[in-house]
């Protein structure tokens, strides 16, 4: 077993890079996904019949398929569908933001269902129109509860980026599985794939564990 | 645009062949981390403090590392550490038991502090040794409070079976690959198998929500 | 007034607090508390909460462990090994505030928990007991039900078998009632002067002064982790010795 880790140090630049990209999905995934959650859970909430029952077949659908399916699914469809060649990377997006979607709009959905129902009465009561309640009282209250679990989606979202690599989005993964086949130090890159992620990875995790304890709500 | 789902029907059996890969795989891979999941709560929650280090660190970095590059790192990087071969099912078997038996570990940890302190001192009162109170009070208690996450553990791992068709393993995820490639179909083949793997996941999810209802007073004290 | 002579006072007491201490932190819980308890009596635990009476309870049967002084029981020190201390914790029974009973067993089985697991008592065997035990408190009926499906009062009855079924020599209660609808609060108490009349052994801390009137033998005061002054109740209740007694008692709206 001879082991040459140079190439870890010769390939910082690119490895770098491919973080970017795994970043830069992570939060463009979220800041589309965050408000097509809410959107979500107030459709599931709606009063017209079909509005709810499309959003709710389209989140449980999004949630109960593997997310690797989803990005095979989505190359395949979405040129098919939309007329456009769009980039590995649109893709990759499109089918992050389908699947994260889909988990916020359960998160919102529970955290708008556990404020009391009270509050909306309350609210109500004193003339405010429904969506003035939504905004003034039910969101800021929600935002508490909801807060740790988007926080844990958004680190699970950062894992689940490695999955676009096989559509070959220029991400973390993909590169440094690239730089593997290329060079043959399969066991170098490999590893060093899997401490950069640690490395991104782990302070993302104690932030999570923080931002639990700040705002957790015990029940 | 016109489909054509004929090679569904040509193919069936080697789609259902990968299934039934998928479900052996879902299966043993849930069982092996509920045990290993369990052993390492315990072990970080009663274990030394040497072991409890050792844990905390497995189960932060299993936090951190995707399971795609878990599953790579066994099936590719192992053997070239040990010299020996590392079949494709028994890779991803190991690669997403380590990874899921780290989140049931967490689970098992806050099911057991969750359960009032009175209820140990309950067991002491009647002079119960604490390997005791574990075993006939906390437990039974911490088991019934994780079945609402015994469902998501379950439907992670039946979701993570399909990446091991990066390393290979025949599951039904690569088999709509190979399929697709072969028969120039993607969209009916992988539509299909979307619903194929829907109709899997969504159903276990339910059924464990169904079960907790029942008995989710049991773990009330 | 003559003399009063406590219970069983020519035998040796069941159990004897030397100058115990306990301190959490900064804070003293207890601050070198003395006195006994005879087999047989009643004896009866008030002060305003916080006054470190819960406390000693609990140190009694080690579930806090203290810093200094000594509780001796049946003429011995409490252990220090935790294996020792689980012997002397099946001679004493204790009631909790909020029952603790084990939500995922019924009644029953919650009743013959002790007996099956500590006791390695025969499974037919234990349920006989348990049975027993539950219809001397009045829940013969019950006996199938799960926590969940009993009353406060029912379920602290049950708590009650639960420790008597360890046949334990003295009964610790602490606050039975504190937690309980005012309507099961009397069926709770009933049991409880029952067993004293039986002669067993119990130390109460209670709010439920006309309970400490009426049943115990030996009323302590407690304060801010100290002794005010302990004697018969009707030395405490009718005549008490400390103005601070007095205006505890008058606090609670006790009018004699």
């Amino acid at each position: 077993m001879n082991l040459d880790w140079s190439i870890v140090w010769q390939s910082r630049w690119l490895l770098l890079e491919g973080a970017l990209v795994t970043v830069l999905l992570t939060v463009l995934t979220m800041l589309i996904a965050v408000p097509g959650g809410i959107v979500l859970a107030l459709m599931r909430g709606s009063h017209f019949k079909a509005v709810a029952l499309f959003a709710t077949a389209f989140v449980e659908l999004f949630r109960n398929v593997p997310l690797l399916l989803l990005i095979y699914w989505a190359f395949y469809v979405m040129p098919v569908l939309t007329g456009l060649g769009l980039s590995p990377f649109a893709t990759g997006l499109v089918a992050l933001c389908l699947n994260v979607s889909a988990y916020n709009s359960e998160t919102f959905r529970s955290g708008i269902n556990s404020i009391r129902k009270g509050q909306t009465e309350a609210g109500l009561a004193l003339g405010m129109s429904r969506s003035e309640v939504f905004r003034q009282i039910i969101l800021p209250q929600a935002w508490r509860r909801v807060l740790p679990v988007l926080a844990s989606t958004w680190v699970s979202l950062f894992k689940d980026t490695s999955l676009v690599s096989v559509i070959a989005v220029g991400e973390l993964a993909h590169t440094a599985m690239q730089i593997r086949s290329q060079s043959f130090r399969v066991l170098e890159m490999l590893t060093a794939m899997a401490a950069i992620y640690w490395l991104l990875g782990y302070p993302q995790a104690k932030i999570v564990d923080w931002i639990h304890r700040k705002y957790g709500v015990r029940e | 645009m016109e489909f054509d789902f004929s090679p569904l029907l040509d193919s069936w059996r080697f789609l259902a062949s990968g299934l039934g890969l998928t479900i052996l795989l879902s299966i043993t891979a849930v069982i092996s981390s509920l045990i290993l999941g369990m052993a390492v709560g315990l072990g970080r929650l009663y274990g030394p403090s040497w072991l409890k280090s050792i844990l905390v660190f497995y189960i932060d970095s299993m936090r951190a590392i995707p399971v795609f590059v878990v599953l790579v790192w066994i099936y590719f990087a192992v053997p070239i550490i040990s010299g020996h071969t590392f079949a494709p099912f028994w890779a991803a078997l190991t690669g997403i038991t380590i990874h899921v038996a780290a989140y049931v570990a967490e689970v098992v940890r806050a099911g057991l502090t969750s359960i009032r302190k009175g209820q140990s001192q309950a067991g002491l009162a009647i002079g119960m040794s604490s390997s005791q109170i574990l075993r006939h009070i906390l437990l039974p208690q911490a088991i019934v409070r994780m079945l609402p996450a015994l469902g998501s553990i379950i439907s992670v791992t039946i979701k993570d079976t399909a990446i091991a068709a990066v390393i290979a393993v025949p599951e039904l995820m690569r088999q709509a690959e190979t399929l697709a490639g072969q028969t120039y179909r993607p969209i009916e083949i992988f539509t299909a198998v979307m619903v194929i793997y829907f109709l899997l996941i969504f159903p276990v999810t339910r059924l464990v929500d169904r079960i907790y209802i029942r008995v989710a007073h049991l773990g009330r004290s | 007034m003559t003399a009063f002579t406590r219970k069983n006072a020519d035998k040796p007491p069941m159990l004897v607090y030397d100058k115990v201490r306990k301190n959490y932190g900064n804070f003293t819980a207890l601050d070198g508390v003395s006195l006994h308890v005879n087999a047989g009596e009643v004896v009866c635990l008030i002060g305003p909460s916080g006054s470190g009476k819960s406390t000693l309870l609990r140190c009694t049967n080690a579930l806090e462990t203290i810093d200094g002084g000594e509780i001796r029981f049946e003429g011995r020190p409490l252990p220090v090994a935790d294996a020792d201390m689980r012997k002397v914790r099946q001679r004493m029974g204790m009631v909790f505030q909020n029952f603790e009973l084990f939500p995922h067993k019924t009644a029953l089985e919650n009743v013959a928990l002790g007996l099956t697991t500590v006791r390695k008592m025969d499974a037919g065997e234990a349920q006989r007991r348990a049975m027993a035990l539950l219809a001397k408190v009045g829940l013969a009926d019950k006996t199938a039900n799960y926590p969940a499906n009993l009353s406060g009062g029912q379920q602290q009855r049950v708590a009650i078998a639960r420790a008597l079924a360890m046949e334990p020599h003295v009964m610790l209660f602490d606050e039975p009632t504190s937690a309980l609808d005012p309507e099961t609060v009397g069926e709770v108490l009933n049991v409880m002067r029952n067993l004293a009349d039986e002669g067993m052994t119990m130390i109460v801390v209670t709010h439920e002064m006309s309970f400490a009137r009426r049943v115990g033998n030996w009323v302590v005061v407690f304060e801010r982790g100290q002794l005010l002054e302990q004697g018969p109740p009707q030395q405490i209740f009718e005549a008490p010795t400390t103005e601070r007694t007095q205006e505890f008692l008058s606090h609670l709206g006790w009018n004699g």
